[in-house]
């Protein structure tokens, strides 16, 4: 088991600086208060303690949470939204609604209550109309704060000084472990927000660059037939087909799993059309439509009645749908090859299960490869889906790779090049990046592409999206 | 030293505390506010005054919010007042500390 430090590369500061900005919130507070006298004022910040306030894991720890309040009071109308995530003192951001205070107080102490980071977040509930107003949790029914640590009344640990620093600091470290690290958790959505992390997901892929071998707004990589317009008009004909999967799962009352795969193949069907009408008849996406479908319909399922649930559940949920996948790679097996689809025929040639038996299994490289590599990797955006997918590449057996270069060998080569970029530092270093152009130079003169990789960065995309890691 | 300007610092947050310094004649008179005025009242007197012996203010009118602050905030920021009080801003005078 991996030890996590959420403070590590933090950069420290002192306590002038802590109380600086204090200072500068609580002006800022006042200025929000008279740009808006008759809004509600949410002021959100992390509670960690000791003199580092800001790192890549805080910033994870923070964006989780803050992407959780927001959609809880997305329903009314938001006037305003700063966030400043790099704060030295800490992330910070501020959420001017029109809404009763009371209201938004309610859903502030549900969120500190109920979400699992929660408790780490301070959100301050004002407004000018109601100055001087402190409305207690007691008075709205809610219990006084606990302590993180040993779950008492907070404020009497505090004066009392009950912890020490470093038993503090580990209640962080462990809180970080159980929502991101163990079992990832996954919050309730609404149907909506799904749908937005499914195509989200889509873009996030095509835009990261350079891939090797894939299409990327500079490149066309090792295609001829598609470049970044075709993944864009592509990702957008899926979103019906997303809503379809979502509402399958939140709506499934029956026993069996598989019969909710029965359930949206047919929309399945008919998103491979929408895609092939959309991109004049490319296939940008359909190992996608297969495995984000189920993996949708499988969070959905998870997720019935507003519950939150976690990775390993909707890994479950995923194989329970596809536990008669790897008969039909046997039935498919006398047919002739014109009929049959890439992973079919490298069943019928090697034996290679493909995205069937990765269904079959449960997506287990989400949970044991990507989103790790995805949660350590610390630069923009961009370079940590690129060092997500390259961490993918060596774990999986890629369909498209074994088809274009004629010969699963080609595995092995995959698993050096792999190596040898995170050797170099991966993307955050030039030396990385460098590789990666030269690898996609070489990936384009070969004409290889790692089309299977990129569909579980797509899953990737969308299960970190739902957790806030990104 | 004379006070120039009243002044103020800290905020009303939880475990902070806000102090504002204004002229005064009749030596340092405090005026406090704290739930635990009655247990650390004198002590946060105390820390306030050490302060502004160090800088020398003789007469000042001394009105405290105490929100729970500990001793280095209640020195840091009554060191930030006086600093404003003083005009003197961007100097802080680190011996106090």
């Amino acid at each position: 088991m991996e030890t996590v430090d959420v403070f590590k590369n933090g950069s420290e500061v002192s306590l002038e600086q802590v109380l600086d900005n204090r200072e500068w919130r609580s002006a800022k507070q006042t200025k929000l208060e008279n740009g808006f006298p008759r809004a509600t004022i949410v002021a959100v910040k992390l509670n960690l303690p000791g003199n580092v306030k800001n790192s890549a894991k805080i910033q994870q720890f923070f964006n989780a949470g803050w992407r959780i309040l927001l959609a809880s009071l997305n329903g009314w109308p938001i006037q305003s939204i700063e966030l400043d995530i790099s704060r030295p003192t800490g992330p910070e951001g501020f959420v001017v609604v029109s809404k009763d205070i009371n209201r938004v107080k309610q859903v502030a102490i549900r969120f500190e209550e109920s979400f699992p980071l929660g408790r780490f977040f301070d959100s301050d509930v004002m407004a000018k109309e109601a100055e001087g107003y402190q409305l207690s949790r007691q008075e709205l029914g809610f219990e006084a704060r606990r302590c993180f640590v040993c779950d008492e009344n907070a404020k009497a640990c505090a004066k009392a000084g009950r912890h020490s620093f470093d038993e503090l600091r580990q209640a962080v470290n462990h809180t970080y472990e159980q929502y991101f690290v163990q079992d990832p958790f996954l919050p309730y959505w609404d149907e909506r927000s799904v749908v937005e992390a499914a195509t989200f997901a889509c873009l996030a892929e095509v835009v990261t660059n350079p891939k090797p071998g894939l299409v990327d707004p500079v490149s066309m990589g090792a295609h001829d037939d598609m470049d970044v317009d075709t993944f864009i008009d592509s990702s957008l004909a899926l979103q019906p087909y997303f809503k379809e999967c979502i509402t399958a799962g939140r709506t499934f009352k029956k026993e069996q799993l598989t019969e909710l795969l029965a359930l949206i193949r047919p929309a399945g069907l008919a998103a491979e059309q929408a895609m092939k009408v959309a991109t004049n008849g490319v296939n940008t996406h359909k190992g996608a439509i297969f495995t984000l479908g189920i993996l949708i319909a499988a969070y959905g399922y998870c997720t019935q009645d507003q519950k939150s649930t976690t990775l390993s559940f909707v890994q479950k949920a995923v194989s329970a749908m596809g536990a008669h996948l790897l008969l039909e790679n046997e039935k498919v097996a006398d047919r002739s090859s014109q009929e049959l689809t890439a992973g079919q025929v490298q069943y019928q040639k090697y034996r290679l299960a493909g995205v069937r038996g990765e269904v079959y299994e449960g997506l287990v490289p989400l949970s044991d490869v990507a989103l790790p590599a995805l949660r350590k990797s610390e630069g923009t955006t961009n370079e940590r889906l690129l060092d997500t997918l390259m961490a993918i590449a060596a774990a999986i057996t890629d369909s498209t790779l074994v088809k274009r270069a004629g010969d699963p060998a080609i595995n092995q080569e995959m698993i050096a090049w792999v190596a040898e970029f995170q050797k170099l530092g991966g993307a955050q270093t030039s030396a990385g990046m460098t590789f990666l152009s030269h690898l996609d130079q070489t990936f384009i003169s070969r004409h290889l592409s790692i089309g299977g990789a990129a569909d579980y960065l797509i899953l990737t995309a969308f299960i970190a999206r739902l957790m806030g890691l990104i | 030293m004379e006070i120039k300007q009243t002044a103020m610092a800290g905020t009303l947050e939880s475990s902070d505390l806000q102090i504002v310094l204004s002229q005064g004649t009749k030596g340092i008179e405090f005026d406090l506010t704290s739930d635990v005025a009655k247990q650390f009242g004198n002590d946060i007197k105390a820390t306030i005054k050490s302060v502004l012996d160090a800088y020398d203010i003789e007469n000042a009118s001394v009105k405290v919010v105490d929100k729970g602050a500990l001793t280095p905030v209640i020195k840091a920021r009554a060191i930030t007042a006086a600093q404003r009080a003083l005009d003197l801003k961007d100097q802080p005078n680190w011996e106090v500390l």
